[in-house]
């Protein structure tokens, strides 16, 4: 096993302190899932057929189906592993912009870049903005985490607005009208940093 | 779906808890909300009220109330202003579809960059494409100049599961040597950690493209196919499960040789075996295959196998015959599509093929209407929902696709098992419940190896093959064309035998395994009045336990006991009772005194004496038997049968109430063991009525003889000798009763 206990530099960590191992397999679980199932999410986008794009709320159901009879995950709800899965789709999708973006800033030391098609080299901004809404919302979250997990659970998640107030325990309206007022100001945090 | 809900709550809060910490620049940002005063969760409220307020009514009226409503407040006025611009504009990250996101984050275009150092001596040319995991490169060894592929796991960094598989893909490609195989070169790891393998270049088609592209022959197909089957037999040989068997995975060179590729998902036949149940959950939880290909078992996440990949080429065979696939999954939730593949049988290859030649551009090669159907067969038996029905190994599929393509008969045949047994049972005599000891037998020899196997140090591998090879046999056994003898003789008994001591001879690997075998078989003959063939299979298993376990050992006295048995059968009753006596205190040397086997011995002897004629003494000895056969742990079959017997010597003895108590008990026994309508029930029942006739009872006689016709009939059918047989004991007993024409149409 050489990978096993060898970290790499800046690798997604989970607090090791207080975890069970069954608990730190599920979450190793959960992301190597949640990486595959956004892949699939983002290949989908290529294909011609617009009907054919996946949604995140598929993404999310197939992750249950895939890890529901882990040991991990066994005594979760099926809404509250949307709800970690939604996390684990926030957190892969963050970091992985973080590392593209990082990458395209110059590298790391000594790094080399070989590029096989200049014409593809310049991908949308959207990297930045995954970031820009990564931090609006740990500042949403600060102000009112209700809110930022709504987000969350919606954006990533896929969560329709019956499960958001199942999960946030407050009406369906009230889901609606703070979904209007978060997304407001979150897009105008985006554009203030941009 | 969570017993108690607080319970559920302190699991999700404590994976929550488990946050990424991924190093972040150090980059803190304020709000630019609140305008010069901090932003907290009261002022955040007030602008939200006054924002939803004012959002639906018409612009000139939101800034009228606003400015009553924020009165001196300018900075809030401005807050809720920049809120509704952007609620009206709707254009923000949150606006559009995740997936566009993901797909610009994750680059899904192939990686147009690549940061490295170094590939030792490898130069990169281009990329190739990418599967789950990693992407594939081309690049040229620069010292050599010869090309290769080159794997690199991406996306590393994310978790060990994936690092973990990467490796496991490495170390199963590191111990496959076939030419059909894509082989290892190299590997090693960049600087970051990404870790990277080199791989023999394939410059190839996938299989199916290849066939259309060159409007092969089925026999062309099959041959490729075949070779196909041959490079999956050579990694099961090795103990490695494809699990990911499709088209895309294999390439047919310009050449015409072909090259199976990404053992990404593989799976170590010993560490399934000797997993911990835990690990293998995890594992087949991953659920990684691609859907299409993927067997009912492993959509259902239970335990896979070689017969796994068995399925999967059964799919691409049905691809490569019909022209299509045999689910149409694109249009399905992942729900519907697994509910599909698990309950839904495929079309027919032929069918599918005859509706799609008819399109425009189709390219299904003809075939005879006799050929298809064998195709069918060969097709559907390879991609079976039940794994028990399918072919037991790919060496199987291999040896029926031979048999086509040699225009031979086929091993599988149309849903084998339901159809054979089903067909036996309706047309066969007594062999029926020879049959059923027969089955039963093997079934339980199945498991008893793979019990006592498994407590084998380093036994899991063996098992596997001794498993497979005992199911080999069974299946071997029941099914097989021998068509030609005729329909009513096709599932005879003695054919299954037959057929069983072939395979058995065949097995000299596992002499143990084929002693068990030598030993069952020999018994069966014997039963059914095969006394040559029953002695040459005794003697054999004698020979050869003796050998393996010692002249004084249990299993050599089981085996003298089975072969006194068949010299009884033979009326040899000196030797019989000699040879069983021998057994007897054999069994009683080695185990305990009340052991079964004990107890098996002693009904075997007092069969002799019965036979022989010595009633008195055949009585004490089954009496001794059924004392340790009803003690607690006995069992219930044995016991059965003993009484039975010890019910036979008293009659013969003249003991007609206790013959008839001893009956009674049996019947009872025997229903519950068997069941109503068992044809062991009816024998009682017939038991009973003699020794009614005996007491002159005839309306009593009837009445049984009646019971046991109903069971009897149901059970053969009309026209059956037996149904005649016990026909005629009612003719008789109705003849007795003086009801002549009744008895006239029951004997005629």
């Amino acid at each position: 096993m050489p990978f096993r206990n060898n970290r790499l530099p800046g690798e997604i960590e989970s607090d090791e302190q207080g975890k069970t191992p069954e608990e730190r397999r599920a979450l190793d679980q959960l992301f190597s899932v949640t990486y595959e199932e956004l892949r699939r999410l983002a290949s989908s986008v290529k294909r011609s057929d617009p009907g054919a794009t996946l949604s995140p709320t598929t993404m999310v159901n197939e992750a249950w189906v895939k890890l529901a009879k882990s040991p991990g995950f066994a005594s979760t709800s099926r809404l509250h592993f949307k709800r970690i899965a939604a996390r684990a789709m926030r957190q892969v999708l963050v970091e992985a912009a973080r590392r593209r973006n990082a990458f395209k800033r110059g590298g790391g030391e000594g790094v080399t870049v070989i590029v096989f098609d200049e014409s593809q080299a310049q991908t949308a901004s959207c990297g930045q903005d995954l970031l820009a809404l990564d931090t609006a919302l740990e500042e949403l979250a600060r102000i009112q985490p209700r809110q930022a997990m709504m987000v969350e659970s919606r954006f990533f998640g896929g969560l329709d607005i019956t499960e958001t107030a199942a999960l946030l325990e407050v009406s369906e309206a009230t889901i609606l009208r703070d979904w209007r007022a978060a997304k407001a100001w979150l897009a105008h945090e985006l554009r203030r940093v941009q | 779906m969570c017993g108690a809900d607080t319970v559920c709550r302190v699991l999700v809060l404590d994976l929550l808890d488990v946050e990424i910490r991924v190093k972040k620049a150090d980059k803190s940002v304020r709000s630019t909300l609140g305008h010069g005063v901090t932003m907290d969760s009261t002022r955040w409220e007030r602008i939200q009220t006054l924002f939803h307020e004012v959002a639906d009514l018409p612009e000139p009226e939101q800034r009228a109330l606003l400015q009553s409503s924020c009165a001196d407040d300018h900075g809030l006025m401005a807050d809720v202003l920049a809120l509704l611009e952007e609620d009206a504009r709707g254009a923000s990250l949150l606006d559009r579809d995740l997936a566009q996101v993901a797909h610009d984050v994750l680059d899904e275009t192939l990686p147009t960059s690549l940061p490295f150092k170094e590939f030792g001596p490898y130069r990169i040319k281009q990329a190739l494409g990418e599967g789950g995991m990693g992407v594939v490169y081309l690049a040229e060894r620069t010292d050599l100049g010869s090309l290769v592929a080159i794997k690199l796991l991406r996306d590393a960094w994310l978790s060990p599961a994936r690092r973990e598989r990467f490796a496991s893909e490495q170390r199963t490609l590191a111990q496959l040597t076939h030419p059909s195989i894509a082989r290892l070169y190299d590997a090693d790891t960049l600087d970051d950690g990404t870790p990277w393998f080199v791989m023999e270049y394939v410059d190839g088609v996938p299989l199916t493209d290849y066939c259309v592209e060159h409007a092969c022959s089925i026999e062309e197909r099959l041959h490729l196919f075949r070779a196909v089957c041959e490079a999956v037999q050579y990694a099961h040989q090795h103990a490695v499960i494809h699990r990911d068997l499709k088209p895309s995975n294999i390439l047919v060179k310009a050449d015409g040789t072909i090259r199976l590729l990404d053992f990404g998902i593989a799976k170590q036949l010993e560490s399934l075996e000797t997993s911990t149940g835990k690990t293998d959950q995890t594992m087949t939880g991953l659920r990684l295959m691609t859907p299409a290909y993927a067997a009912p078992e492993q959509v259902r996440g239970d335990r896979v196998g070689v017969h796994t990949d068995v399925y999967s080429l059964g799919v691409i065979l049905y691809e490569l015959l019909a022209g299509e696939l045999p689910f149409d999954l694109s249009k399905l939730t992942p729900g519907e599509a697994e509910a599909m593949i698990v309950g839904q049988d495929p079309e027919k290859p032929a069918t599918v093929a005859k509706r799609i030649t008819h399109r425009p551009g189709a390219n299904i090669p003809s075939v005879s209407k006799a050929a298809w159907a064998d195709l069918d067969v060969l097709c559907l038996t390879a991609m079976h929902k039940d794994t028990q029905r399918r072919y037991p190994s790919v060496e199987a599929l291999i040896r029926d696709i031979d048999h086509y393509l040699k225009g031979e008969p086929l091993e599988a045949r149309p849903d084998t098992f339901r159809y054979r047994l089903g067909k036996f049972v309706r047309r066969n005599s007594r062999a029926v419940s020879a049959a059923v000891v027969v089955f039963t037998i093997v079934v339980g020899l199945v498991v008893f190896f793979t019990v006592r196997l498994a407590k084998a140090r380093n036994a899991a591998l063996e098992e596997a093959a001794r498993t497979q090879r005992i199911q080999k046999f069974m299946m071997n056994l029941f099914q097989g064309g021998d068509e030609s003898v005729g329909p009513g003789d096709s599932m005879r008994v003695v054919t299954i035998l037959d057929r069983g001591v072939q395979e058995a001879e065949s097995l000299n690997s596992d002499p143990k395994v084929q002693a068990e075998l030598y030993q069952t078989l020999g018994t069966i003959y014997d039963q059914l009045g095969k006394f040559d063939r029953a002695d040459s299979l005794l003697r054999s298993a004698v020979d050869q336990r003796k050998s393996l376990f010692g002249a004084d050992s249990t299993e050599v006295a089981e085996s003298l006991v089975a072969l006194g048995q068949l010299r009884s059968d033979q009326a040899q009753y000196d030797e019989a009772e000699q040879l069983i006596r021998q057994g007897l205190e054999m069994t009683k040397r080695h185990l305990p005194p009340r052991h079964p086997r004990v107890g098996r011995a002693l009904y075997a002897l007092g069969e002799v004496l019965v036979n022989e004629g010595k009633y008195d003494q055949g009585i004490q000895v089954l009496d001794e038997a059924v004392q340790i056969q009803s003690a607690p742990g006995g069992v219930p079959a044995d016991l059965a049968e003993t009484l039975t017997e010890l019910a036979n010597a008293q009659f013969y003895a003249g003991h007609l109430d206790v013959s008839n108590s001893l009956n009674l008990r049996v019947v009872a026994m025997d229903r519950q063991l068997y069941g109503e309508r068992h044809p062991n029930v009816a024998e009682d029942l017939i038991n009973l009525g003699a020794i009614q006739t005996e007491w002159g009872n005839y309306a009593t006689t009837e009445r049984y003889y009646r019971q046991a016709l109903d069971i009897i009939q149901g059970f053969y059918g009309k026209d059956h000798p037996e149904t005649a047989s016990v026909m005629t004991l009612l003719g008789r007993s109705l003849n007795n009763q003086g009801r002549f024409n009744e008895s006239a149409d029951m004997l005629r």
